[in-house]
């Protein structure tokens, strides 16, 4: 169950913020929401995202950097990763940038959507997640991604 | 009859019910107009999945362990909080409202004391153990800059990646001081030669680090371009030095 869950539910909050900790925070408080209820909800995948989605929404309204002091000890280290080829990273940038531009240009609705699909939450988890209808999802699911490819068209042409 | 845009999609989705879904695989085995729109669908979902996955940050570890003690934590934590308070307002309750109980004499001399009482110098803290170093953890978001407000005599920062959660700038005690904004951290180093550490998670999107405005490194995704940078071992190591005033 937390096997199946915990990768889409960070990877639809990752895409949807941006924000990796955020979303690892979010995803993580949204288990132990879960766990805390005591029985599984009829779609818990819907059940995760939702709850999700209202925390997210606690942090946006109190969004702030976390700071905090250090205590004077060092942490072990790893190993850094070898550092890649000068282009090929900031062609890397680059699409995230557009794709970035592309997907917050779309309505709030839509980009969920499309967002909880790439991920493979299926149109009832979609639309009980979201409370959309679930009769028409296919076809706002269709425009949603051609209005999603022609903003990153737009991004792509537009003069930097 | 064609297929329409809802049908199309939930083919492609795997959202049709049985029988319709055999009818449909049928229709589209025969009619070439839908089988190309099915096609195009199909082409554009996965150019845009592939497009969503440039998005995508490392998958960061929450073993489900860590879950079940937070969860049981706080319920309990809630718990034992209201069990106190009630346990704290019925024996005091009793106290009060016992026939000569010294508490309301008692309360009252506590409030005559504390309203006469001079206010005093809080006591000075005994020292406790000077740090080797010190400095601030802060989680790096979108992007971060970590700014050297000045170029050293001497001394340099050593980067090195990790798998943390936050970026860690520390520094000997007394070197620097750290002050965190909306932009990032900055890092009064002014008449200092003392050598930074600063470790930046792996899973960052975007670090800069400055020093008295210039960028001296940049780890944006999992590249890392830092001109003067030494490599050593695991680390980079750049200097904080001026950098020589060219002779004429």
């Amino acid at each position: 169950m937390f096997d199946g869950h915990y990768p889409r539910l960070f990877r639809y909050l990752d895409r949807l913020s941006g924000d990796p900790d955020i979303a690892a925070d979010v995803a993580q408080d949204a288990f132990v929401r879960l766990y805390q209820r005591g029985s599984f909800p009829d779609a818990p995948g819907a059940w995760l995202v939702s709850v999700a989605m209202n925390l997210f929404r606690n942090i946006q309204s109190a969004k702030s950097r976390r700071l905090r002091l250090l205590t004077p000890h060092r942490v072990e280290r790893t190993l850094a990763d070898p550092p890649p080829s000068p282009d090929a990273a900031v062609e890397d940038d680059e699409t995230r940038r557009r794709v970035r531009v592309a997907i917050d240009r779309l309505p709030e609705r839509e980009r969920r959507m499309l967002l909880m699909q790439a991920e493979g939450y299926s149109y009832h988890e979609i639309a009980t997640a979201l409370d959309v209808r679930e009769a028409s999802m296919g076809t706002t699911l269709t425009r949603a991604r051609r209005e999603f490819r022609l903003r990153y068209e737009e991004v792509w042409n537009a003069p930097r | 009859m064609h297929l329409d845009e809802e049908q199309v999609q939930r083919l492609l989705d795997g959202e049709l019910p049985p029988v319709e879904s055999t009818r449909v695989r049928a229709h589209v085995a025969e009619c070439v107009d839908c089988l190309a729109r099915v096609n195009l669908g199909r082409r554009e979902d996965e150019e845009s999945r592939e497009l969503l996955r440039a998005l995508d940050h490392p998958l960061p570890p929450l073993p489900a362990h860590t879950v079940v003690v937070r969860a049981r934590s706080r319920r309990w934590g809630w718990m034992y909080r209201a069990a106190a308070v009630l346990f704290v307002l019925g024996v005091g309750g009793v106290a009060w409202a016992a026939p000569g109980s010294p508490l309301r004499a008692l309360l009252r001399e506590v409030v005559a004391a504390m309203s006469a009482a001079p206010s005093q110098p809080a006591p000075t803290p005994a020292p406790a153990d000077t740090p080797v170093f010190a400095g601030i953890a802060v989680a790096p978001g979108a992007s971060l800059l970590i700014h050297f407000a000045s170029a050293q005599g001497d001394g340099a920062f050593e980067v090195a990646l990790t798998d943390g959660a936050e970026v860690v700038v520390r520094g000997p005690v007394g070197a620097a001081t750290f002050t965190s904004g909306d932009d990032g951290i900055v890092i009064d180093n002014s008449g200092s030669d003392a050598t930074f550490e600063i470790e930046i998670p792996r899973g960052a999107a975007r670090v800069e680090i400055r020093v008295d405005g210039t960028r001296v490194l940049l780890k944006s995704g999992a590249a890392i371009t830092a001109a003067t940078a030494v490599r050593n071992g695991a680390s980079y190591v750049v200097s904080l030095r001026k950098a020589p005033t060219p002779t004429r």
